[in-house]
């Protein structure tokens, strides 16, 4: 039998300052608590691994053991294998952006770039300009350095430069550090950045003369239209991040940064001072693993599952979602982000979801000022299209609950006029 | 050898972080005092573990629902438990604001005007045709809305115009099945606590709370960065008599024992208006009871120290 015996922290007053501003662990909670078999996850960005073939991985790995054994078990160089950069190189040519393998740092996931370029940049107070909502795991890695994170708002064409432009102009030139931004169908927004707005965001980024920082997960996986230009093919001086968690698989921890010279140098530094070298292992198991075309074979597969299962989510939606809520559309990638009338505050509502047996991410959480209450991000990466409809139904209901109230007000004419949120 | 004392704190409300704080500060201190202490978290296993494990009583360091209402309190009255704190009615009058307001009207303590409307009113009874009717009721704009039971002022709105009224009468839904409007008084807002009851009865001296971003609502309470305190409060000492008058007041008219903490508000002819009652204040480092006690020179240690004998005292004597 368990215990409800509390076992304290006896170092909870020895860590750093800057600690502080971890948030509550009351949203992780409530996910332990939905680990049985029969709650839907509608709330991790999980890639379908299971789609990988795992024969041709078994094979790369054996080969990186065989063949280059030595290199594979040894310290490697901390900005990565040349071979790895290479075919980085290639990668990053198919979609418009020449550079050289020396442009290139390879990382542990994307999200180790994010890390490293943020504590190669910020001291405590300066500021960070986002899209409002923006990845959440950003905003982590972000707050360790303790800016001041400004949220630029969105609507179906990606960030607002009328409102970038604004607050550009309050901040005055080098007011910010840095614009993080993930063109391609955002997390968790699921919209993307028009060509125009791209444009437009590069000129004023060079005007005020602030380094743009463009994250590109889901590049790769789009569903349908035409592929758009990368920023980093429009300049060359936007940092870029890139990664094989969702071409390949997230458990290697592979991913890059490109950025000018100089930064890239600096963030080499820094990299060293963190891990000295990626994994060599994991690095010759992908070098192997993208030899030949099958991975090609297999990104179009699993691209046309996600479409399903976008396709899945968008009916289910339509079918069972109450007419006061509105989501995106995303034309790739993982996430759809759902809006309901400004008063509900989703994360009130997650416990009950738990309950029905459905999870999602409450908004707020992808905002660093608490906005986005009456938003949630529903991933539709991870559940196949049967338990997207069931999980889309059950999660209604709880949804439906919540807006008998609303529609009590509508019905006597005494609605709220609050301003709809972003997005 | 010496008396074993369970901290219950956590939970699963909305407060718990607070709780845990509170909780953390109440163990230490109660082990300072040379007392045993086992820290429960409120889970399913609570029960269990207080059978196996006994304690002499419980010290409450649980915020808003189930440890401030009452359930907490008649489950541990079941199991033969003394514990800190008011008792079960008590609890439960405070805990829902517009219930102990009647009290307060009844007892003549002064309280802002208000109304009480249910969710059901407005979703079976077409309570939202009557939005209009509501400034008047209560004495005209600005006014304060609210959940009828929550703490930490979580889902607390000021609305000074009608066209935000049913958006904060939402929002407040969101958190309780019940909302109160309640006439705004401006004025000093003042936190007054009150130990013991009886012959035993002591009331602290006020804490001003100065609020630097206009409320004082959920993320100000949790960040002492966005208020300031003063503790003395900066008011006259008739002031000061009158709002220590009026808590002891309520205190009594609640039939609270061991601890409370009134909040109230004293407008510009230094009339106090009480606006709640809370029967488990927090005791955290920016809490404003242990802000209090420091300012009457009792040491947070004598202070939670007192609370666990009183409940000792009680299981002795059998009441």
């Amino acid at each position: 039998m368990g215990t409800a015996r509390i076992v304290f922290d006896r170092w909870h007053d020895r860590y750093a300052e800057r600690l502080g501003g971890v948030r509550s662990s009351a949203v992780r909670d409530l996910f332990a608590a939905a680990s049985r078999a029969d709650v839907i996850s509608l709330s991790g960005g999980m890639p379908e691994v299971s789609r990988v073939p795992h024969d041709e991985v078994a094979k790369a790995a054996r080969e990186a053991v065989h063949h280059e054994g030595a290199a594979a078990l040894q310290y490697g160089s901390s900005n990565g294998r040349l071979q790895i950069r290479s075919l980085i190189r290639d990668l990053m040519a198919e979609i418009g952006v020449r550079l050289s393998a020396d442009d290139v740092v390879v990382t542990a996931g994307a999200q180790q770039a994010l890390d490293l370029f943020a504590k190669t940049m910020l001291d405590p107070g300066d500021v960070v300009i986002t899209e409002g909502p923006t990845y959440l795991g950003a905003l982590q890695a972000f707050s360790a350095y303790q800016p001041d994170i400004h949220c630029i708002p969105m609507d179906g064409d990606g960030m607002r430069m009328d409102l970038l432009e604004a607050e550009l102009e309050r901040l005055g030139p080098r007011g910010a550090k840095f614009i993080y931004t993930i063109p391609n169908f955002q997390n968790p927004a699921g919209v993307t950045m028009s060509p125009e707005r791209r444009r437009r965001l590069l000129e004023l980024a060079r005007e005020y003369d602030i380094l743009v920082v463009e994250d590109d997960p889901y590049g790769r996986l789009r569903f349908e239209g035409g592929h758009m230009k990368p920023l980093r093919s429009l300049d060359d001086e936007v940092v870029y991040l890139g990664t094989f968690s969702k071409i390949f698989a997230p458990g290697l921890r592979l991913g890059w940064i490109t950025a000018p010279k100089p930064v890239l140098a600096k963030v080499l530094l820094v990299k060293q001072a963190a891990d000295l070298c990626g994994s060599n292992f994991a690095q010759v198991t992908a070098e192997r693993y993208f030899q030949g075309t099958r991975w090609r074979r297999v990104l179009v597969e699993l691209t046309r599952t996600y479409a399903e299962r976008r396709d899945a989510m968008i009916a289910a939606l339509e079918e069972h979602f109450p007419p006061e809520a509105t989501w995106t559309k995303p034309e790739g990638g993982f996430f759809v982000w759902v809006e309901l009338p400004p008063y509900v505050d989703c994360a009130s509502m997650l416990a009950e979801a738990v309950e029905h047996g459905v999870t999602f991410v409450p908004g707020d959480g992808f905002f660093p000022d608490g906005r986005g209450k009456n938003c949630m991000r529903l991933a539709f990466c991870y559940a196949d299209p049967e338990a997207i409809d069931e999980g889309i139904k059950r999660l209604a209901e709880v949804v439906e609950d919540r807006l008998e109230l609303y529609r009590a007000f509508a019905a006597a004419g005494a609605l709220p006029t609050g301003e709809e949120g972003a997005a | 050898m010496s008396k074993k004392i369970a901290v219950l704190m956590g939970g699963r409300s909305l407060e718990r972080e607070v709780s845990l704080a509170s909780g953390r500060r109440v163990s230490d201190a109660l082990t300072a005092a040379g007392y045993r202490v086992l820290p429960l978290d409120v889970t399913a296993e609570l029960v269990g573990t207080l059978r196996s494990e006994r304690p002499d009583a419980a010290y409450i360091a649980l915020h808003g629902k189930y440890g401030e209402d009452g359930t907490i309190q008649e489950l541990l009255e079941f199991l033969g438990v003394p514990y800190t704190g008011p008792g079960v009615v008590a609890s439960a009058l405070a805990w829902d604001k517009s219930v102990a307001k009647h009290v307060f009207r009844e007892r003549s303590i002064p309280t802002p005007a208000w109304i009480t409307l249910t969710a059901d009113a407005f979703k079976e009874m077409g309570a939202a045709t009557a939005l209009d009717l509501i400034p008047d009721a209560v004495g005209g704009f600005p006014v304060a809305v609210k959940p009828a039971r929550q703490g930490s002022a979580l889902g607390l709105r000021r609305v000074d115009s009608a066209e935000d009224l049913a958006d904060a009468l939402l929002m407040a839904l969101s958190y309780d099945t019940a909302a109160l409007v309640e006439k705004w008084i401006e004025g000093t807002e003042l936190a007054v606590s009150v130990l013991g009851d009886g012959d035993s009865l002591i009331v602290l001296p006020p804490v001003e709370i100065v609020p630097t971003r206009g409320l004082y609502d959920f993320s100000a309470r949790m960040d002492a960065g966005d208020v300031g305190f003063f503790s003395p409060a900066r008011i006259t000492p008739e002031a000061t008599r009158e709002a220590m008058r009026v808590a002891r007041e309520v205190h009594e008219a609640l039939g609270c024992r061991d601890v409370s903490r009134t909040d109230l508000v004293l407008d510009e002819d230094g009339r106090a208006f009480v606006l709640e009652c809370n029967t488990s204040p927090g005791m955290t480092e920016t809490s404003l009871l242990p802000m209090a006690a420091e300012a009457a020179d009792m040491s947070f240690q004598d202070v939670v120290s007192t609370l666990v004998e009183s409940a000792l005292a009680r299981a002795e004597s059998g009441t």
